[in-house]
């Protein structure tokens, strides 16, 4: 009923890089793909092509510019989002194997690894193990770099198995001692779980770090839109935990995070925190009833790295009135803002995109210092993390000095514009791309500072804006009143005589006109891009990260794992302001 | 929704570039490839790295692009099996599922190493092995398949029983008559008591029975999967949600119960407007509300399904909100609308889909989704297909806003109407058409305002689109908006879009030609026709149809005239024409006085502008045109018949429905892949009707009875409890305990409590304990468990 027939994997180039049949006879690759390049560019997940033989629904998503394609056929057309889902799926799997980012060189050179784990994560089409860390007990990835590069990892029925092997299997599988490879000399441990499975079943069996670390990632991105007035429409947050464990055993983790003021008075802390974050989802590793009593959030984790977490805040409030007042957006915190007037100059062709620092701005302070000083930011990678986090001592080290960087103002322009004829920037680089048919407008981030920065830009229309045009809208604008009277019966005689009137190309065309004229191709939106490090919009802080050592196994009472937390906000075209 | 490789992507500002690089760079080969003769070698020899390497580049053969020709190889595969190095099987299985096929015959030479691997001591390789037997795609094993099915059933390890569970579906899939063997192992399968397995247990169940068939299997292990559904896995939960919603529907008759209706805010709103058209004979009806009576089995299954709307699985989200929509919408969709919000947060492609959902579920519950209208602001980044969507969602929930929100949505509307794309234009300014009919007056007369100031925009699409909708709008209600056509007509004077200019002289005709006599319209004919040379063919069309509708006015007024004892008043003309109330505002008098007049001074403009206007269209280019002037000519050829003339003419035009875009994919499921593509795929389009009451099996038969499971000739021990709690367990017993200890001592663990479940159905009545029983972990929930 719901089962996947088979998942195709296509490069940048749409070359077939993979296929692998699950079960049935699905349309080929080579077939869809044509089907699904005919449809225009932004390509619907889900697609339907009755003209195929059965007639198929195409699921697709595109992952690190790689294709992923599920054909479903026939009358079974399956759950649209179960199969997207699955094919995330697949890609993370993909990725926790062959490494991140994605490339289509991997997979080219470990199709063994991809075959093994395409086979395992769904059977015969049934979906039966979503999750990557657990598909590390049964995929066989062989002797090589990539094995070393990752780790050793408890391979299944590698291991002889002493307390067993006595009862041997025919093949004899144990006890003949299998390749010895670096590290299984702790295949002790190993026997007892590979044949029972994982306890737990998203955490692979049997973890052995030499190195114990525990990082927190939190990443937020915003959503906020702005009314022409400046005056936030809407503001959210999304919030992702991701969480990295590398510790041995079978760990039992509680964190705590603290709402950083918001929420006060909504009942205790978890109350607190419930009300700032809310929709959560949640892997499965988190108990919910801890979340639910006490919003702290108490796990066993995969290994390796995983998304804990998922959240959003309304970061206006969820009561706060429509009719809020424009410095609501200062009240936001963020970093950056945005303004953009039209129809400036004399034929009201200019228009101006103003980037302004909102005065109580969370991540305010000179940019430069803070990057400098900042013990987060720089360095970026998961391996380099020179702060060390301190359980309990939030808000003394972790958020000093957030640092702003990667500024982008978009703005889109309609495609009537035919040129940009001069740009100019107070600070950063701007240019006009006709192919996108927008400005892009990087600046520094430190250039920027309180003063804010400027763009204006003059834009060309297109050739044949001639007076003709401009006569008819202008008699279309003065007629801002449609209260006829019908007591003049000589209304019409009137717009006749107006009509004869500018139809000739005497007239000279006024301001008016001109501005009317080129209102058409004034932007609409502008979008506003940047990232922070080491700062949070939502003002969420990681209390603590608790390792109990009571409940953890495999773990001894002297290690101290070492924990890091990394805070990072960004905005991808996320703040958008309309003109 | 929750993508680790999303997040990744984030996180690492280069992950762009090195996707770039790679770009660049040919993708191709890294590992050399080697002639068969050596892949052979390789797999021939004793040496484990050797064989596995030969066998890497096997399966590598096997998927590269454009596939290398691997059946040669296929008798040295297989003889690898009789290797001692288990890290080969993985690959030689794979290799075999895949070629079996096209050779059966060497095929089946390797089953019996496979079936002697069935009885290995190791879990894993039992499982692997029953996998990879039922993966063979050859007809004649389908026996042996299925008694290694029956093997594993009875495994004592949960990872064979999945397999097995697993393996059902092939072996149906592999011969049909095994389906009675196969449907007895997944009853026991069913009743398992490890998660993942029954998890797997129903996925096969779908899979082989679908959801209509067979049901009373289910019956006996209703309330013990109700309850371990939080467990199992997301797939599981998945195939569990879509069968315990036809499983309901099936069981449960629909009882109701009337009760004085509760005034809830939201029934407050609609009674406000509700109050606004005629209901009053309804009203003692509104009193009473139909209170859903449930069945404490559907209210378990309904509480037991409300943790998942936590998963990070959006299909798991989304399925329980289906389940919430067709089983309980009074009490229990209101959960599920937050969690339904939250897939919005997911990627794109999920985002779609999510949409269309949530369109469905606000076209039969708008309420629910005003608070959340700020999440429904457009982005204009966003790709076309959602913006469309969520202006749907937005004019959905209109009429339940507060004036606030309205205002709000209204702005949005219309600046969206100004954007430069045409698709968004024609969708917002549909948008407001779709606010206007609002059965509130102020609202909908704000509505046609604001449409109303679109035509003097200078875009000549907007104008269009405006156009159309107030057309639309006029309409629907003609007598209200009497005036506005005259306005209308007042435009035609500068407008230039050809779309709107045809919209306006169309409506002229319908409306202004009859009614209000000759005057308005028969005056804008006049202006019109000195232009149609100018004029677009639409255009032009409309001009002449509507001279002949002024014409044919004319004529039935001056029969009418005539008849009434020629009483020469022409200004009266109108008296005949009754085709809807004329309200005899004083305005119309000017007209009307004014004609009269010019009529008097010339006999007959009417007819002059009439054969003006054949004249001009007889010599149009345009055929069709010249067609149409052709027959009105003879139609309205006798003066003294006009009555087949009006017939064609003056016939009532069809109210023209503009319902929200969603409308038409209404009779889809949520959630069916058919609402998407907006077409019936033939899958199962709708869930079974209720049972009637009275038909309904016997409550008796969910009734749990003494059944235990043998496996292998020992208890297995496995309860229900999640992970984290056997955990939990597994330490408050064992404490000091070396991990070595704790995990030898795991098989045996549960061994004591094997019987815990045979009263566990009296549980089922304290729905309210139920959720925090079923996934609690701390220490006091664990101890009940315990006792329960």
């Amino acid at each position: 009923m719901s089962a996947i027939e088979a998942v195709y994997i296509f490069d940048e180039h749409n070359n077939l890089l993979l296929s692998h049949t699950y079960t049935g006879r699905p349309s080929p690759p080579s077939v869809l793909l044509p089907l699904y390049l005919q449809h225009a560019a932004p390509r619907s997940s889900v697609l339907y092509f009755p003209s195929l033989n059965p007639s198929t629904v195409l699921y697709s998503i595109i992952q690190d510019n790689l294709l992923f394609f599920s054909p479903s056929s026939g009358t079974d057309s399956g759950e649209p989002l179960l199969v997207l889902e699955f094919l995330h799926r697949v890609a993370d799997a993909l990725e926790e194997f062959l490494g991140s980012p994605l490339l289509a060189s991997k997979i080219a050179g470990n199709y063994d690894v991809v075959a093994q784990i395409l086979a395992e994560i769904a059977d015969a089409g049934v979906v039966c193990q979503g999750e990557a860390n657990a598909l590390r007990d049964v995929v066989e990835t062989g002797p090589g770099v990539l094995n070393n590069l990752l780790g050793k990892v408890g391979l299944p029925g590698n291991a002889s198995v002493p307390g067993l092997s006595g009862g041997g299997g025919s093949l004899g599988i144990g006890g003949s001692g299998g390749l010895q490879r670096p590290g299984s000399g702790i295949s002790s441990l190993q026997p007892a779980q590979t044949a029972q499975g994982s306890a737990i079943p998203w955490r692979r069996s049997n973890v052995r770090h030499t190195s114990n670390e525990l990082y927190v990632d939190i990443v937020e991105t915003l959503s906020v839109t702005l009314a022409p007035s400046g005056r936030p429409l809407a503001a959210f947050a999304y919030g992702s935990i991701a969480f990295t464990s590398k510790v041995s055993g079978v760990p039992d983790l509680l964190l705590s995070l603290s709402t950083g003021g918001k929420g006060a008075g909504m009942g205790h802390r978890g109350d607190q925190l419930r009300s700032v974050m809310e929709r959560t989802v949640f892997h499965p590793c988190v108990r919910l009833a801890r979340w639910k009593s006490e919003g702290v959030l108490s796990f066993v984790p995969p290994d390796g790295r995983f998304a804990l977490c998922g959240y959003e805040v309304d970061l206006l409030g969820a009561d706060t009135p429509l009719t809020a007042g424009k410095n609501a957006y200062s009240s936001l915190g963020l970093p950056a803002g945005v303004e953009v007037t039209t129809g400036l100059g004399s034929s009201g062709n200019d228009f101006e995109v103003r980037l302004t620092q909102p005065s109580n701005s969370g991540a305010a302070g000179s940019a430069a210092a803070a990057s400098l000083q900042s013990n987060l930011g720089g360095g970026g990678g998961l391996g380099s993390r020179p702060s060390s986090f301190r359980a309990g001592a939030a808000g003394s080290g972790d958020s000093k000095g957030p640092s702003l960087e990667n500024l982008v103002v978009r703005v889109p322009l309609p495609t009537t514009v035919r040129n940009v004829t001069e740009l100019r920037p107070s600070k950063g680089e701007a240019h006009w791309s006709p192919v996108d048919g927008c400005v892009e407008w990087k600046v520094a981030a430190k250039d920027f500072g309180p003063m804010g920065a400027v763009l204006r830009c003059t834009i060309q229309g297109p050739l044949a804006a001639d007076g003709d045009d401009a006569g008819a809208v202008l008699n279309g604008l003065t007629a801002t009143t449609y209260d006829y009277n019908d007591d003049e019966p000589s209304a019409y005689q009137a717009g006749e005589k107006d009509e004869k009137h500018s139809n000739g190309l005497s007239v000279p065309v006024s301001r008016e006109a001109k501005v009317a004229k080129s209102r058409e191709l004034m932007p609409t939106s502008a979008t506003l891009s940047f990232g922070v490090k080491g700062w949070l919009a939502s003002g969420l802080k990681v209390e603590s990260l608790l390792l109990d050592n009571k409940k953890s196994r495999g773990l001894g009472q002297e290690v101290k794992p070492y924990k890091g937390v990394k805070y990072l906000t960004v905005s991808r075209e996320g703040i958008e302001v309309r003109c | 929704m929750e993508s680790l490789s999303r997040i990744s992507s984030l996180l690492e500002t280069a992950r762009d570039l090195t996707l770039e690089a790679s770009a660049s760079l040919p993708s191709r080969r890294p590992i050399k490839p080697l002639p068969p003769v050596q892949i052979k070698k390789l797999l021939d020899s004793r040496s484990e790295r050797d064989v596995l390497d030969g066998l890497r580049r096997v399966i590598a053969m096997q998927y590269a692009q454009p596939p290398q020709p691997t059946l040669t190889f296929f008798p040295a595969v297989l003889k690898t099996l009789s290797n001692p190095y288990p890290s080969t099987r993985p690959l030689v299985y794979n290799y075999l599922i895949h070629h079996a096929e096209l050779d059966p015959d060497t095929a089946l030479l390797s089953i019996n190493t496979v079936q002697k691997s069935l009885s290995d001591h190791n879990p894993r390789v039992r499982a692997m092995a029953l996998k990879t037997m039922a993966g063979i795609r050859v007809p004649v094993i389908s026996q042996i398949v299925s008694l290694a099915i029956k093997k594993g059933v009875s495994d004592l390890s949960p990872l064979v029983r999945k397999a097995a569970a697993l393996a059902c579906v092939k072996c149906v899939r592999l011969d049909e008559t095994t389906r009675p063997q196969v449907e007895e192992y997944l009853g026991v399968l069913l009743g398992d008591k490890q998660y993942y397995v029954a998890g797997a247990a129903v996925q096969a169940f779908v899979e082989v029975c679908g959801t209509d068939d067979k049901l009373e299997m289910i019956h006996p292990c209703y309330r013990r999967l109700c309850r371990m559904v939080v467990d199992m896995d997301e797939w599981g939960q998945l195939a569990w949600l879509r069968l315990g919603t036809v499983y309901a529907r099936r069981c449960f008759p629909r009882r109701t119960k009337r009760t004085k209706r509760v005034q809830t805010r939201e029934q407050h709103a609609k009674d406000f407007y509700e109050d606004l058209e005629p209901q009053e004979e309804a009203e003692q009806e509104a009193e009473y509300d139909e209170q859903e009576v449930m069945d404490p089995d559907l209210t378990l299954f309904l509480t037991s399904t409300q943790p998942l709307l936590q998963s990070r699985n959006s299909a798991v989200i989304l399925a329980v909100a289906k389940a919430y929509l067709y089983l309980s919408p009074a009490t229990y969709l209101q959960h599920a609308i937050g969690p339904l919000i939250a897939l919005l947060r997911s990627p794109q492609d999920i985002q779609q889909v999510a949409l269309h959902n949530i369109v469905q579920v606000c076209l039969a519950h708008p309420q629910h989704f005003v608070p959340y209208q700020r999440h429904f602001l457009l982005k204009s980044t966003e790709p076309s297909d959602i913006r469309g969507l969520k202006l749907e969602i937005l004019t959905l929930i209109f009429p339940f806003c507060s004036k606030e929100i309205q205002n709000l949505v209204l702005a949005e509307l219309e600046h969206f109407s100004r954007s430069p794309n045409p698709l968004l234009v024609r969708e917002s300014v549909r948008a407001i058409g779709r606010c206007a009919q609002s059965p509130n007056v102020a609202t909908s007369k704000r509505c046609m305002t604001l449409l109303l100031d679109q035509i003097h925009s200078t875009d000549h699409n907007l104008v269009g689109e405006a156009m159309e909708v107030i057309r639309h709008l006029i309409q629907r209600t003609p007598n209200e908006h009497r005036k506005t056509v005259v306005r209308l007509a007042k435009n035609l004077d500068h407008l230039t879009s050809p779309t709107a200019r045809a919209s306006i002289v169309w409506l002229v005709g319908e409306f202004a030609g009859q009614d209000i006599g000759e005057g308005v319209a028969a005056d804008v004919l006049r202006i019109l026709l000195k232009g149609y040379v100018g004029e677009e063919e639409g255009v032009r069309a409309q001009i002449v149809l509507l001279a002949a509708k002024v014409y044919l006015g004319w004529l039935n007024s001056r029969k009418n005239t005539n008849g009434n004892d020629g009483a020469v008043d022409g200004g009266n003309a109108d008296t005949g024409l009754i085709l809807s109330g004329v309200d005899d505002d004083g305005e119309d008098r000017g007209f009307r006085e004014e004609t009269a007049v010019s009529e008097i001074e010339k006999p007959q403009p009417i007819e002059l502008l009439w054969q003006h206007t054949l004249l001009l269209a007889r010599y149009t280019p345009s055929y069709h045109l010249r067609d149409r002037a052709r027959l009105y000519r003879a139609l309205l050829s006798t003066p003294s018949s006009t009555e087949l003339a009006s017939l064609l003419l003056l016939a009532p035009k069809p109210v023209p429905q503009a319902p929200s875009p969603s409308e038409a994919r209404r009779n889809y499921l949520v959630g069916s892949a058919s609402l998407i593509v907006g077409e019936g795929l033939g899958s199962v389009d709708s869930l079974p009707d209720w049972v009637e009451e009275g038909k309904e099996p016997d409550s008796g038969v969910r009734d749990e009875g003494e059944v235990r499971q043998e496996y292998g000739g020992k208890v297995e021990g496995a309860k229900e409890v999640s992970a984290g709690q056997r955990l939990d367990e597994v330490l408050a017993t064992k404490k000091g305990k070396t991990l070595d200890a704790w995990l030898n001592d795991e098989e045996e663990s549960g061994d004591g409590s094997g019987s815990e479940d045979a009263t566990s159905d009296e549980a089922t009545e304290g729905s309210s304990d139920e959720e925090s029983e079923y996934e609690s972990e701390s220490d006091d929930d664990e101890q009940a468990g315990l006792v329960r």
